[in-house]
């Protein structure tokens, strides 16, 4: 029964449509897009007829045939689930990597539930009924994912700063949409605190703790562990299944794919160092090719060495290029490959460097830095300088900070303490504060977490992670 | 009586999961000397053909106004040609409207749809969303089904069960329609652990890509006997159209099934559904719907579909002997697949699977994400 044709010469022609366009949004529409992008209102439009609250909004209530096109109503930006489903395939046309959340949320004070995408939560963990709230996009685009996604609703928690002052209900002093990001940033910034977990390094091995990562599998087990205890963030140096450093461009993108597949919210930091004696080229292409959130970008030559701290024996001596130029192409490269650069400061000096390329004007703000402490080469912790160096930060700027050894804990509680953020790991130390070899590196987030917790600073999810970093998710 | 509408003849090619091989036109050629040699019907101004629909989609076909690629095939050259880029029930409705209203009395309904060609399925339905509050979401006829299947399975009781005896059973019927896609028969357990394509939807819950053309010659009453001898008549054909954001509606009201149902069958006069139609051909593009629609087409109460399926009501009604649109036709030809079954079951011509005794037909279709729109027509013999 089957078309019986001859098959043999047959040439198909290879095609692509793809036509740009422009589409008018409609007034109705223009209204709603625009108050969604400049002031993070969600607006639907009620008919007086039917009281029915639609949204998306529209000119006619389909039901009565009623004018509705300016009755404007504000509609709440938190609402609940009341369908979903989870895309399992991946597609060109779909705006995340399967799995991905997409549900039917209905917003308190719509009558219309909206399509939308739920993040910041497992999909086996998706209820229907669970509140949920919108994550506003931070750089407008000028959709609807201006909304960026929606999120699980956090329970509410009355901070003394949030209280309404009596009677302040009144018209709002009119202030720019910069400064009102900023604003929210800083509020953000003020008490949620990013946790990140370097999960090896390039030197640090199993026979030191057996809980070191080598291959993809692994690092996406310890990072899975690492954000079910707190981690927004894992800072990755790749690794050959012999634990050697690698910059081969497949096992670097295979180590961060594992990580996102196994925990796809959280934040990848890729190094930029790699390991000893790599090429300026083999550090930065593998950044280019995988085109992490974040990577880290280094600031001065320097000596980086593995001394013995007891004898001052020297066991390996090594000096780590970062020459202006690197820091420029580097920087560069990331900006213009949507890669947030975490500036990573060994010392004043290397702040001072980053100004002077800063001056150049690519990098983007907020900016994003971390103290490094304890490397052989580099400055020990003294809490004097770390108030030296956040000082000396620009504006718009947030700080982390990592201590190599027994410098790991004071240093990032120090950074908790002064409104920093917190790098631990089994890249830095491998200890946990009582002496004991870490599980894995996610036992020391569970112990930056209780020093977050005693200092009334909560842990970041790595959607507001990136809200305070300004990264864009991928 | 009200006036009837005459299928005279109907040809197609075999449902197939990649024709690369074959131009749609030459598809199209297939069904078009199928429907000559039954028929003898010629394109003489005064006698013969004057007016041809065609029904296939310009995003499909990678090009815009997508008939003009096989106009001359289907002998549309120097006559009416209308393009329906819609369901191809719909497509029919509107060549029964054209004899109905006297605009002309005989009619080529030809059809071809090619879902091999796209590199993805899923990125054509995505297009059917608009570009400003739904598209950037990434929604698709698959993930927006998933929701719908949701909803419905809890109102109705489904069970993953329930959907895999509908699989099963379409690719067991499916095997003794000669036209129908071949597909490797399935377990119910291979269908409860197919991998999931978007909660609670499986792969095998969804019709597979397909290939297909298809032709039918329509005429008024009077002219039927000059074609054929075993006319099948169109007696009722209604659609609707239910709200656009699926936030509108209530997704398992079965709302516009519904209303075309009961708008056809008062054309048809048909009172009761269950005593008057012997056989029922329903577009399931998922394994869910095939209950879905039953209780839409008043087969089944509101949210009894899971107890229909465990009770034996597909086989008692005959529901989708040639496989349904699960087996496998491309979108928006299901709905003609679904009538050409009707057609040959009608005439006593559907062989192995033929329904004894079946004087009346209904075939469903559906187009746009979680039926959004739906047509209903009435067969009789």
């Amino acid at each position: 029964m089957a078309l019986d044709y001859d098959r043999k010469d047959c040439f198909i022609v290879e095609g692509k449509l793809a036509l740009p366009y422009s589409y008018f949004a409609g007034r109705v529409g223009s209204t709603f897009i625009t108050t969604l992008r400049d002031k993070k209102k969600i607006m639907g439009v009620k008919c007086p007829v039917c009281n029915k609250v639609y949204l998306p909004p529209r000119q006619t209530c389909e039901r009565d045939l009623t004018d509705i096109r300016d009755n404007w109503v504000e509609v709440q930006p938190a609402g609940e689930v009341v369908n979903f489903t989870v895309v399992r395939y991946d597609d060109k046309h779909l705006p995340r990597k399967a799995p991905f959340v997409m549900a039917l949320i209905k917003l308190d004070g719509a009558d219309t539930p909206i399509v939308h995408i739920l993040d910041g939560i497992a999909p086996e963990e998706v209820k229907i009924g669970m509140k949920v709230e919108a994550v506003f996009s931070s750089s407008p685009t000028n959709t609807i994912l201006d909304i960026a996604h929606f999120a699980p609703k956090k329970p509410e928690k009355a901070f003394v700063s949030e209280r309404t002052p009596a009677g302040a209900k009144g018209e709002e002093p009119v202030i720019s949409q910069e400064e009102k990001l900023l604003k929210e940033r800083r509020k953000a910034m003020s008490k949620k605190v990013i946790i990140t977990a370097a999960l090896a390094g390039a030197a640090t091995m199993k026979n030191q703790n057996p809980s070191v990562p080598y291959t993809p599998q692994e690092f996406a087990e310890e990072a899975y562990k690492c954000y079910k205890a707190g981690a927004a963030m894992v800072h990755v140096h790749a690794r050959e299944d012999n634990g050697m450093p690698t910059h081969d461009h497949k096992r670097i993108k295979d180590t961060h794919d594992a990580i996102k597949e196994k925990c796809p919210d959280i934040i990848v930091n890729l190094s930029s160092a790699v390991g000893m004696g790599k090429t300026p080229e083999q550090r930065i292409s593998q950044i280019v090719y995988v085109k992490p959130e974040m990577a880290s970008l280094n600031t001065n030559t320097m000596n980086f060495s593995i001394i013995d701290r007891k004898t001052g024996k020297i066991f390996i001596d090594f000096v780590f290029e970062n020459t202006f130029t690197m820091l420029q192409d580097f920087g560069k490269a990331m900006e213009e490959n949507g890669v947030k650069p975490e500036v990573e400061v060994y010392d004043l000096g290397g702040l001072d460097n980053w100004f002077l390329i800063a001056k150049q004007g690519f990098f983007t703000k907020p900016y994003n830095f971390n103290f490094v402490w304890g490397v052989a080469g580099g400055m020990a912790f003294r809490p004097d300088m770390f108030m030296v160096l956040k000082n000396a930060l620009p504006e718009d700027s947030n700080f982390t900070t990592c201590g190599v050894g027994i410098e790991q804990f004071p240093a990032v509680t120090m950074s908790c303490l002064v409104g920093g953020h917190m790098r631990v790991g089994l890249e830095d130390n491998i200890r946990i504060p009582t002496g004991e070899l870490a599980k894995g590196s996610w036992e020391q987030v569970e112990w930056a977490v209780r020093i977050a917790e005693s200092l009334g600073r909560e842990p970041a999810t790595p959607d507001e992670a990136r809200e305070i970093m300004g990264l864009r998710k991928r | 009586m009200q006036k009837r509408v005459a299928i005279c003849a109907v040809a197609q090619i075999k449902n197939d999961p990649n024709l690369w091989y074959a131009r749609f036109q030459n598809m199209l050629l297939e069904c078009f000397e199928g429907i000559m040699s039954q028929t003898n019907v010629t394109f003489d101004m005064e006698k013969g053909i004057r007016t041809v629909i065609t029904c296939s989609d310009d995003v499909w076909d990678a090009r815009t106004i997508s008939n003009n690629g096989m106009t001359d095939v289907v002998g549309a050259h120097f006559r009416g040609e209308e393009k329906m880029a819609q369901e191809s029930l719909n497509g029919l409705g509107y060549a029964m409207a054209s004899i109905l209203s006297g605009h002309d009395d005989v009619v080529l309904f030809m059809g071809h749809m090619k879902e091999s060609q796209p590199e993805s399925r899923n990125m054509c339905t995505n297009l059917a969303f608009d570009p400003f509050y739904c598209r950037p979401l990434g929604m698709d006829f698959v993930n927006v089904n998933a929701m719908q299947a949701r909803a419905y399975m809890e109102k109705a009781k489904i069970t993953e069960e329930h959907l895999a005896k509908v699989v099963v059973r379409a690719r067991k019927n499916a095997s003794k329609n000669p036209f129908a896609r071949e597909n490797d028969p399935v377990s119910e357990e291979d269908v409860m652990k197919s991998p999931l394509l978007a909660d609670p939807l499986r792969q095998l819950h969804y019709y597979p890509s397909t290939d297909w053309a298809f032709g039918m010659l329509l005429c008024s009453e009077e002219r039927a006997k000059e074609f054929t001898d075993k006319p099948v008549w169109i007696t009722g054909y209604a659609s609707c159209m239910d709200s656009y954001f699926l936030g509108d509606k209530d997704l398992t009201s079965n709302f516009s099934l519904k209303n075309a149902t009961e708008r056809a069958l008062k054309k048809a006069g048909i009172k009761d559904i269950k005593k008057d139609i012997q056989l029922f051909e329903l577009c399931d593009h998922a394994a869910y719907q095939l209950p879905m629609w039953a209780e839409g087409i008043g087969l089944v109460n509101d949210g009894y579909g899971g107890r229909w399926v465990d009770d034996g009501g597909m086989d008692e009604f005959n529901v989708n002997v040639s496989g349904g649109m699960l087996n496998g036709n491309p979108l928006l030809l299901g709905g003609a697949a679904r009538a050409i079954e009707c057609f040959y079951q009608l005439r006593g011509e559907a062989g192995e699977r033929q329904v004894k005794g079946a004087k009346r037909a209904l075939a469903q279709s559906t187009y746009g994400a979680a039926g959004q729109h739906q047509a209903v027509v009435i067969f009789e013999v």
